[in-house]
């Protein structure tokens, strides 16, 4: 599978995502509480740009009148027409087993040049990269 | 004996029992002393939203007796429906005490629908072991309600709880769950019957207000019950009940499943705004609602009917209904398109035998024909 280097750790901190296009598929990057994710920026719904949408949390099934906040910054909302989707399995919120946005994966590595890992080395992990399997 | 008294036995879950006169005087003795002296002089004061309605003063002309309204004799009810129809079971939803829900003053209306209740089981349901009845309740007072319903809803030909389409909240509402919860352990389904729109006490007919014409007036039917059924849905009475069952009828069928499908659509993106619908709208309804058939919708084309019948999971969601003796009536024989013999028993028998609790009195018995079982029932 194809590596893609997305960029460096510290470019992407927690609760921040970046949008790739990878072999002419635009890929969305996640960073959510320091582990990272990545989904296809395609809802499979109408084909909205799904990724651009907003990181929330969301109100948990229960009770009738009972309002409970959970999942916070594990879920994307769809820009369009708000269909909710784990980040970090791309299934669908509402109906986990009938609806999924492609996922793939992503590693952290040190950067591989001789170069770099001696500059690495030096100033900790900040320089680490986050690679996308896409 | 008519030919379709041969075919196979049928239920049919819309039948209005009427009362012999305009003054309903056969229900006095059955009310409290006080009003009784009230009715004396001045009637029974149900309002009306002033609309006409069809046929011969609202019924089928052929279908009134030498004396008294059409539907307030048995034995032509015997003769035209439950004889010529092979009828096992016809459920009895009444007639004119149906609007008491319109009603300003609470007690007055708690009265009468026990008044009727009553009545319906002492002259109707006695009378003849094909009828089974609605009992009335008066949504004014929750409480009373909920009283009356354990009241009578044991009786054993008592087979559900019975209000209108015209309401003054969507049924759904938080406020009417005291009912739902003693129709649940009753096993008794909440049954909304179309009228009453726009009457009274109750809420205007459509957004618009009022349509000018009897013919528009039965038009919002369809309009009141998707209110009902959706709020029945996202207030979660489902959830909060999960053996409630409710029966919609004579407000069309074909409406559901093009409804549903714009109701399982939204819930995808706005779930969260009530996440105790934890399953799309759509299960709930397969699950806990009926629909009656009555007045069925009549496509130009009768095939386009069933593909509405495979939408709308007919198999499950259907039951048949004539509505006796109204002039708008649906003959067993006549009114369905030609349809598979199974799709047949499950809308004409067995959805109604199964969500009525009704034990089938004409099937044969073991190394009994089927001829001889009947005569012995």
């Amino acid at each position: 599978m194809p590596r893609c280097v997305v960029g460096t750790v510290s470019e992407l901190p927690p609760g921040t995502r970046k949008i790739v296009v990878v072999g002419g598929r635009s890929i969305g990057v996640f960073n959510i509480r320091g582990r990272f994710y990545a989904l296809r920026n395609r809802c499979p719904h109408q084909g909205a740009p799904l990724c651009l949408g907003k990181i929330k949390g969301t109100t948990l099934p229960g009770k009738p009148y009972e309002y409970v906040y959970g999942r916070d910054q594990e879920i994307i909302r769809c820009p369009w027409h708000g269909w909710e989707f784990e980040i970090a399995t791309g299934r669908t919120y509402f109906n986990p087993h009938r609806m999924r946005v492609k996922t793939y994966d992503v590693t952290v590595e040190r950067p591989e040049s001789d170069d770099v890992t001696l500059e690495t080395f030096e100033v900790t992990t900040e320089g680490e990269l986050v690679i996308l399997h896409a | 004996m008519p030919e379709s008294a041969r075919g196979m036995p049928i239920i049919d879950c819309d039948v209005h029992n009427r009362f012999k006169d305009r003054q309903l005087s056969a229900l006095w003795p059955y009310l409290p002393r006080a009003y009784q002296e009230d009715v004396r002089e001045w009637g029974i004061t149900l309002p009306s939203a002033g609309y006409l309605n069809g046929g011969d003063r609202g019924y089928r002309a052929d279908a009134w007796p030498r004396e008294g309204f059409a539907g307030s004799d048995l034995d032509l009810m015997r003769e035209q429906l439950l004889d010529a129809y092979n009828v096992e079971y016809a459920i009895l939803l009444g007639q004119e005490l149906r609007p008491l829900g319109t009603l300003p003053n609470a007690d007055f209306a708690a009265a009468l629908a026990r008044a009727y209740n009553d009545y319906l089981i002492e002259q109707w349901l006695a009378a003849d072991p094909r009828l089974r009845g609605a009992m009335l309740i008066a949504t004014q007072d929750v409480p009373q309600a909920v009283k009356e319903i354990e009241r009578v809803g044991r009786h054993p030909a008592i087979v559900e709880v019975l209000v209108s389409n015209g309401a003054r909240l969507p049924y759904g509402n938080r406020y009417y769950h005291p009912i739902f919860e003693v129709c649940e352990a009753l096993g008794l389904p909440f049954t909304l019957h179309t009228g009453s729109e726009g009457v009274g006490i109750n809420g205007q007919p459509s957004l618009a207000g009022y349509g000018s014409y009897y013919i528009e007036n039965r038009q919002v039917r369809p309009q009141g019950y998707m209110t009902h059924l959706a709020s029945l849905i996202f207030e979660g009475a489902f959830e909060r009940f999960p053996k409630l069952r409710v029966v919609f009828v004579e407000g069309g069928y074909a409406w559901l499943a093009p409804f549903l499908w714009r109701l399982d659509a939204d819930w995808r993106g706005l779930r969260h705004q009530t996440p105790w619908v934890q399953r799309p709208p759509s299960e709930y309804v397969w699950e806990h609602v009926r629909f009656t058939s009555q007045p069925l919708e009549e496509p130009e084309h009768p095939s386009h009917l069933l593909e509405v019948f495979k939408w709308n999971r007919a198999e499950r969601t259907l039951m048949f209904s004539s509505d006796y003796p109204h002039w708008d009536f649906d003959s067993p024989t006549d009114a369905f398109p030609r349809m598979p013999e199974e799709l047949r028993r499950r809308i004409f028998y067995d959805t109604a035998r199964e969500l009525y609790g009704l034990p089938p009195r004409t099937a044969p018995a073991p190394g009994l024909s089927r001829s001889a079982a009947a005569d012995g029932a």
